[in-house]
């Protein structure tokens, strides 16, 4: 398996010339508060889930396993990773929903789109 | 396609909860111009510009409902290629910051959206994305496709500036 880095966004928050964020708001967000008070800058790696494309701020503190789809060779978000440990789950990766969707669009133009949750 | 940016020069967001209409000149959406088109968002920036401090609590999020009658972008804001050697897109996106009716953000816990809160007094937040790891719009179905840049509800938002970079597909 190849490294999982290379799937990794960049985010930085500057506050270097501002007065930062409140503690809540930074943990709200996803940042360290640490990091995001007057005068600091918050960098972070964010991940992006395979099932439903939603961009998370990589925590390094994390202690808890982080969950990997072997079928996509990809990390998931948590709302997702708890989808797929139910019984009736079905791997539907965000590229097989794409594909549902403008392949119904060219089929019906006109029809109204069956989403079809990822 | 080449990559566009789609940028607002300044405009005041407003804290607006998910599942409301936004107001015109609070946001900026982005959406395919047809059901088989195919964005790909790169990067996000916003610029503080406020004169006092100001939380912006801001959201790339999917829309839950799309708006109705977009009103066409007008200077100071604009879209368009990154590249002077691009040619016209036959259909080009459809980007705005005002609409008859705005659109809503998505409510829903398995839609994305991207977090991006900062200090508007003097504060940037920038996010890239990695090669192939982009927020992807898909056609036009809601929660699915058109995505827009608001604030949430609570902060005490102020001035600021913004650009999204995208690639049509």
């Amino acid at each position: 398996m190849s490294s999982l880095k290379r799937h990794e966004g960049y985010l930085i928050v500057d506050h270097s010339a501002s007065p930062g964020l409140p503690a809540d708001v930074a943990r709200q967000s996803g940042y360290d508060p640490r990091h995001c008070g007057e005068g600091r800058v918050f960098e972070a790696a964010t991940l992006t889930c395979s099932h439903c494309k939603c961009t998370v701020v990589k925590n390094p503190l994390r202690t808890r396993d982080r969950t990997y789809c072997s079928k996509c060779d990809h990390y998931l978000c948590d709302v997702c990773a708890m989808a797929t440990a139910q019984a009736d789950y079905v791997h539907v990766p965000f590229e097989q929903l794409a594909e549902a969707v403008l392949r119904h669009a060219e089929k019906s133009a006109e029809s109204p789109i069956v989403l079809l949750s990822p | 396609m080449s990559k566009r940016i789609f940028q607002a020069a300044s405009f005041t967001p407003t804290a607006t909860a998910d599942g409301s209409a936004l107001a015109s000149a609070t946001y900026m959406s982005l959406e395919a111009a047809s059901a088989t088109q195919i964005l790909n968002v790169s990067e996000i920036q916003c610029c503080g510009q406020a004169t006092a401090s100001a939380v912006n609590i801001m959201q790339f999020a999917r829309n839950l409902t799309a708006a109705t009658t977009p009103t066409a972008l007008a200077a100071p804001n604009g879209d368009g290629p990154l590249s002077g050697a691009s040619a016209a897109l036959a259909a080009p996106p459809v980007t705005y910051v005002a609409a008859g009716a705005g659109p809503q953000r998505t409510n829903t816990a398995l839609t994305a959206r991207l977090n991006l809160s900062f200090n508007a007094f003097g504060g940037i937040v920038k996010w890239f994305a990695n090669r192939g790891e982009e927020w992807q719009i898909i056609g036009t179905s809601v929660s699915v496709a058109p995505s827009s840049l608001s604030a949430f509800t609570g902060g005490n938002v102020g001035l600021m500036g913004a650009h999204i970079i995208y690639e049509p597909l």
